[in-house]
């Protein structure tokens, strides 16, 4: 398959195993009929959205999973952001949307999981999609989310994780360690229990 | 699909130029003494066999039969949910059997995955056959040339050697192939034929490993884009997304289109008013991040072409704006509603609004945008399909909108099971007009609206080599069908008289019926001049 050369990316390239192995993960998600990921999208503008199958987690071995990208941008409600501020903390990372119901239905989840893990150092950092900046601020303060999100009208954010983690369907989260490295992707809503173990993982993980 | 690929192991070593695989019906089965060996051999001779093939093609068609029937995930998954709620009893059953994804299902890749073996291993052994064909030499000279379907008896003077060698030279300048022997030459002409067949045997290969290859690595994807705002290539940014099987969201080109304008022109008058006369989606894209961004007029069969991903513009429609206050007097809405066209005379569009962080209650919308109203006796209408008076009316609802689970819903439907209707006049709104909703709930403002265009993406890495392999094979169809084997034998010996007797023959191998018996005499003539001879008898049928 010919690809166009890409611009040089700030980040290190995932070796080519590891692209392999996410290719034989996804493709092994999409035959075993479990296409919640990638074929069901949750759409916002488009009357087909259905996610089907259930939330798939993809984990990664300590020190093996792909550098996250350094994403910086506008912050909703005013202000810029730079993933390169939580550098040396563990980082949950979620893709949202105020109009996407299995978003709204692990918000809770996710604000009370910011709340308990704060005072152990770990970040959580929202990334808005498709969304005005009016119901983003709704949504944030509808659930109490005490964390913040960088606004991606142009899913320029998105198109930064496409050589790493590339979300593949609303929400995904992404855990990444104090190193910066991935160490798990949920696709689909998270639960508490789920999300919080994933936490605990990486910072039990020295360093 | 071991059983499968085991076969083609020990077809492949086997299945040789044999008769059985070209006669169309299968062979019969082996008797038990023939082994394990014999029976994977009689399973690939059936498996390759026409009859076979034809077979699988129809039950490949039979296949899609469901596809049309039932919704489809890939096309439209809310359908397909509706179809949940109105079977519940059935619809499991239905997706165990991937009846609601029919082109993504295990069966279905199991009939195509066959068709395509026993096509294979079809062509794969017939070419091979071809190949040889076309190097082939003529055969030796039969002992009796005069029995030929073409033949003539020619005595020269010559002697048998110079009266060859005179025949042989003709036959060269005239490109035929040669071979030679003891009193005889033999030559033929045509072989063209069997490579032409040789190439549309492996341009039709091409063409299913073309066609394997836009399923593999190939992806479509739908965007509805609201003018002025721009989005990426890449999944979440997707509204649906179907990828080849060996597609992750990394393949995807990382492009984005931004929709500056979107123009709309109509027929203004005479029997086709309202008929569209253009579409011109005004678009600005870059090839990646950090390129520099590039314009683009996007019409209908005009798509705009990004690393050999197509980008169509296949829709279009009304996007009101809204403004939505809650009961606390926070601006919890603002955005523009994409509405879909219900009739394409008027335009008249339906949407629904869906307000989930309203408080104290959560606030929806249900409505239709009518681009140009006129008010008909009490029933609202549009007329025309450009927005010339637009107007939104719309119902509006209070309650729980069930969009805090887990389970997704349509953007354009409202589930009502927990909402209750206000009681609001349905008075038909003009940009900068409002509803206050009764009890204090807020209110709407319809601000204006904007135009949407929606596009599909689809990329197909097997189109070119697809196009290139149909082209090669009606050519060599072509070639195969005007081109004719024939064959010219010629013999001398020493008549009774002391002269030489030369006997030519001729045999065109396929299409008697094509001008054979010109060339034929043509080219006897032709030699009898070479060696100086007489004709003393011939015939020709």
């Amino acid at each position: 398959m010919s690809r166009p050369p890409r611009a040089p990316s700030r980040v290190t390239r995932p070796g080519r195993a590891t692209r392999l192995g996410l290719l034989a993960a996804t493709s092994a998600l999409a035959v075993s009929g479990c296409t919640g990921g990638i074929a069901a999208s949750d759409p916002a503008n488009n009357g087909q959205s259905f996610v089907s199958g259930s939330a798939g987690t993809t984990l990664y071995r300590a020190g093996s999973g792909p550098v996250a990208p350094v994403v910086s941008g506008s912050v909703v409600g005013g202000g810029r952001l730079s993933l390169a501020a939580y550098r040396g903390h563990v980082v949950v990372l979620n893709f949202w949307g105020s109009w996407c119901p299995p978003c709204r239905a692990e918000a809770p989840s996710l604000a009370q999981l910011n709340r308990q893990f704060s005072p152990s150092g770990v970040r959580f950092l929202g990334i808005d999609i498709r969304d005005s900046p009016a119901t983003a601020e709704a949504f944030m303060s509808d659930f109490r989310i005490g964390y913040p999100s960088l606004n991606d009208p142009s899913d320029n954010l998105a198109l930064d994780f496409r050589e790493t983690v590339p979300p593949s369907g609303i929400p995904t989260t992404l855990v990444i360690s104090r190193s910066g490295r991935i160490t798990a992707r949920v696709i689909g809503g998270v639960t508490y229990d789920g999300l919080k173990k994933l936490i605990q993982r990486v910072v039990a993980e020295p360093g | 699909m071991t059983e499968t690929s085991r076969m083609t192991e020990t077809g492949a070593a086997e299945a040789g130029p044999q008769a059985a695989t070209d006669t169309g019906a299968p062979p019969p089965p082996p008797s038990a003494a023939y082994g394990a060996a014999g029976w994977l051999r009689w399973g690939w001779r059936q498996l390759t066999s026409m009859r076979t093939a034809l077979v699988l093609l129809f039950l490949l068609a039979v296949a899609s039969v469901p596809g049309s029937l039932l919704p489809q995930q890939g096309i439209d998954p809310a359908a397909v949910q509706q179809y949940y709620v109105s079977h519940p009893g059935l619809a499991p059953w239905l997706a165990r059997l991937g009846l609601f994804n029919v082109f993504a299902a295990p069966w279905f890749a199991a009939v195509y995955l066959l068709l395509f073996l026993s096509l294979a291993g079809c062509v794969v052994p017939r070419a091979y056959r071809l190949a040889r064909s076309a190097r082939a030499l003529p055969p030796p000279a039969p002992r009796n040339v005069a029995r030929m379907p073409q033949s003539v008896r020619h005595q020269t003077g010559q002697d048998g050697p110079a009266a060859l060698a005179a025949a042989t030279e003709v036959l060269r300048a005239r490109k035929f192939r040669l071979r030679t022997g003891d009193g005889w030459v033999s030559a033929e002409k045509g072989y063209r034929r069997e490579l032409g067949n040789l190439v549309f045997h492996l341009a039709l290969l091409g063409l299913l490993g073309a066609i394997g290859l836009g399923g593999m690595f190939g992806y479509k994807a739908n965007r509805l884009l609201v003018s002025g705002t721009s989005f990426a290539n890449t999944v979440t940014a997707l509204d649906v997304f179907h990828p080849g099987r060996l597609v992750s969201p990394a393949d995807l080109q990382p492009f984005t289109i931004s929709l500056n304008r979107f123009d709309a022109s109509y027929v203004t008058s005479g029997p086709d008013r309202g008929q569209p006369s253009s579409f011109n989606a005004y678009l600005s894209y870059s090839a990646q991040p950090g390129a520099a961004a590039q314009r683009y007029d996007l019409r209908v069969n005009h798509p705009l072409n990004v690393d050999g991903a197509k980008v169509y513009l296949i829709g279009h429609g009304y996007a009101p704006v809204f403004k939505v206050t809650d009961g606390t007097g926070k601006v919890v809405f603002d955005q523009p509603v994409p509405f879909v066209a219900v009739s394409t005379s008027g335009l008249t569009s339906e949407g629904v609004v869906k307000v989930p962080d309203a408080k104290p209650d959560q606030l929806g919308f249900a409505g239709v945008f009518l681009p140009t109203a006129i008010d008909d006796d009490g029933t609202l209408e549009s007329v025309f399909p450009a927005a010339l008076n637009p107007r939104v009316s719309l119902i509006s609802y209070k309650g729980n909108l069930g969009m805090n689970t887990d389970q997704s819903q349509s953007v354009f439907q409202l589930n009502t099971a927990g909402l209750t209707e206000l009681p609001v006049a349905p008075r038909p709104l003009a940009p900068g007009q409002s509803i206050k909703l009764p009890g204090g709930a807020g209110t709407l403002t319809f601000t204006g609206y904007r135009q949407w265009a929606s596009l599909a993406i689809t990329y197909d890495p097997g189109q070119i080599p697809a196009l290139i392999a149909g082209l090669a094979a009606l050519a060599g169809l072509l070639l195969s069908f005007f081109v004719r084997r024939r064959r010219m034998f010629v013999r001398a010996y020493p008549g009774p008289d002391g002269r030489t007797v030369v006997d030519v023959g001729g045999l065109a191998r396929s299409d008697p019926a094509g001008g054979f018996d010109e060339e034929f005499a043509r080219l006897a003539e032709e030699f009898r001049a070479a060696y100086a001879g007489e004709t003393s008898e011939g015939k020709s049928d």
